[in-house]
């Protein structure tokens, strides 16, 4: 370490670094702040980000697949040393399973019947896009992640996005291969939700915690929640689809109900994207009601 | 070695520390979750802007710093601006200080990051509370400092092995 700080000839860039510019770009630095602060969404900004992540979407995949595999190799290794327990705990999570398995085949036969009823306009079928994580914001303010799917295929600012447990959060940029999810936690994320049986509909807020909150409820009224009921995205504002599980109560502070996510940040990697778009108010939702029955979802019934 | 390659060598070895605060930045933005998540991604580029402000302050100049910053700002998603100037702030203060870190032990120096580390958090900290119009729970960003002040004698090492072997030398 002697040698270090000694300053031998220093090869290339020997004139001094100046000051000046240093002060210079800590000006430009704070401009872009305040002009982040008061115009986030302004076109120019938008497209540079847009731009970035498209850019680096091909490096982060190129390095996003070693790193997925040597983290499944690892999450192997441990998985040995607890296998008798996982081993309990996923057989009884199957007898009780199986047992919700019968209850959805009953309710299927009779939503079926009613489906087969003149007066019932399906929904319209929501246009899922399959995407890998590619990269994650390993920042402790800003919580987001960066998926491989972007315009070429469909993919919108706004649109929801959901793994195998639930809701992961949103999509806010757009490249044309890549977009950019503002996850739950993030500060700035704000999601329409219901609580399930507590006639509570609110918004859920990140607090950059692991459990958001509901803040802002419809009612004024105290609200009556119970620990373990489920969250879900209550279509409000007409974006997300209604009806996303996003996680449970976990109980009251202060004012605000803190929601367990299902979502488990630390492992999600394969995402759907939901395409979904609303059924236009009043413009031939009935007509079009047959179509989206025959198209998709189980056959009518024959009863 | 012919005169092309000589200077394409040269150059190379004169953007090599900006290259990696590219690298750093960019291994920032991969889902590394060490640990199942359980151990935050320490902030590399923190650790070369610092580093290379004390040895090699011509190979890291403001713009490089900037940049730097400009594209973890725009990589984590967050207010553009933050990170380029936190970095700056942080070489301004490094710089500042140098001619005593210069030649001092490693273990001094090391304390010196981790009062730049923590300076940094303070303004990361004030700056994103006031944006967001709430005091922010610090837990996570001083977890993250944290770690990347236990990874700096590791890179330390590593940096100034390359600093006096490649870059300077020869």
């Amino acid at each position: 370490m002697e040698f270090l700080g000694q300053d031998r000839r220093e090869g290339l860039g020997r004139k001094a670094n100046s000051r000046f510019v240093l002060f210079l770009l800590i000006a430009v630095s704070v401009l872009l702040l305040l002009s982040s602060l008061y115009s986030a969404q302004a076109s120019v900004f938008k497209k540079a980000r847009e731009g970035v992540i498209d850019a680096a979407s091909p490096v982060l995949e190129l390095f996003s697949g070693p790193i997925a595999y040597f983290n499944d190799v690892t999450g192997t290794v441990s998985d040995y040393f607890n296998v008798l327990e996982q081993n309990k705990a996923l057989r009884q999570e199957n007898a009780e399973l199986r047992q919700w398995m019968e209850e959805a085949l009953e309710l299927r036969e009779t939503v079926a019947a009613y489906q087969g009823l003149q007066s019932y306009a399906a929904p319209p079928q929501a246009q899922p896009i399959d995407a890998y994580v590619i990269g994650e914001a390993n920042d402790a303010f800003a919580r987001s992640m960066i998926v491989n799917a972007g315009r070429t295929r469909n993919v919108e600012s706004g649109q929801a996005v959901v793994d195998e447990k639930g809701l992961v959060g949103r999509i806010v940029d757009t490249g044309a291969h890549a977009s950019r999810v503002l996850l739950l936690t993030d500060i700035q994320s704000r999601v329409p939700v219901y609580v399930e049986g507590a006639d509570v509909e609110g918004i859920l807020v990140g607090k950059t915690t692991d459990d958001p909150s509901i803040s802002f409820t419809a009612s004024s009224a105290p609200i009556e929640v119970i620990p373990g009921q489920r969250v879900l995205t209550s279509g409000a504002g007409g974006v997300m689809p209604r009806g996303l599980p996003v996680g449970v109560v976990e109980g009251m502070a202060g004012d605000d109900i803190l929601i367990n996510l299902y979502t488990n940040y630390v492992r999600t990697r394969l995402v759907r994207i939901i395409n979904y778009e609303f059924p236009a108010v009043g413009a031939g939702g009935a007509e079009e009601a047959p179509t989206p029955v025959e198209s998709g979802g189980p056959a009518p019934a024959e009863g | 070695m012919g005169y092309r390659a000589e200077n394409l060598l040269r150059l190379f070895k004169a953007a090599a520390p900006a290259l990696l605060g590219i690298f750093g930045v960019i291994i920032l933005a991969l889902p590394i979750r060490l640990f199942e998540g359980a151990i935050p991604t320490p902030i590399i580029p923190l650790v070369i802007v610092f580093f290379w402000s004390i040895y090699g302050p011509n190979y890291m100049p403001a713009l490089s710093v900037f940049l730097i910053g400009l594209l973890q700002d725009f990589l984590t998603g967050g207010p553009l601006g933050l990170w380029a100037g936190v970095y700056l702030v942080a070489q301004f203060v490094v710089m500042s200080q140098r001619s005593y870190f210069m030649g001092r032990e490693q273990k001094v120096v090391w304390l010196g990051f981790a009062l730049v580390a923590a300076g940094a958090s303070v303004i990361l900290w004030l700056v994103m509370s006031l944006m967001s119009g709430v005091l922010l729970p610090a837990g996570a960003l001083l977890f993250q400092m944290l770690a990347t002040v236990m990874i700096y004698p590791l890179f330390g090492v590593a940096f100034g092995e390359l600093h006096r072997r490649v870059l300077v030398e020869a």
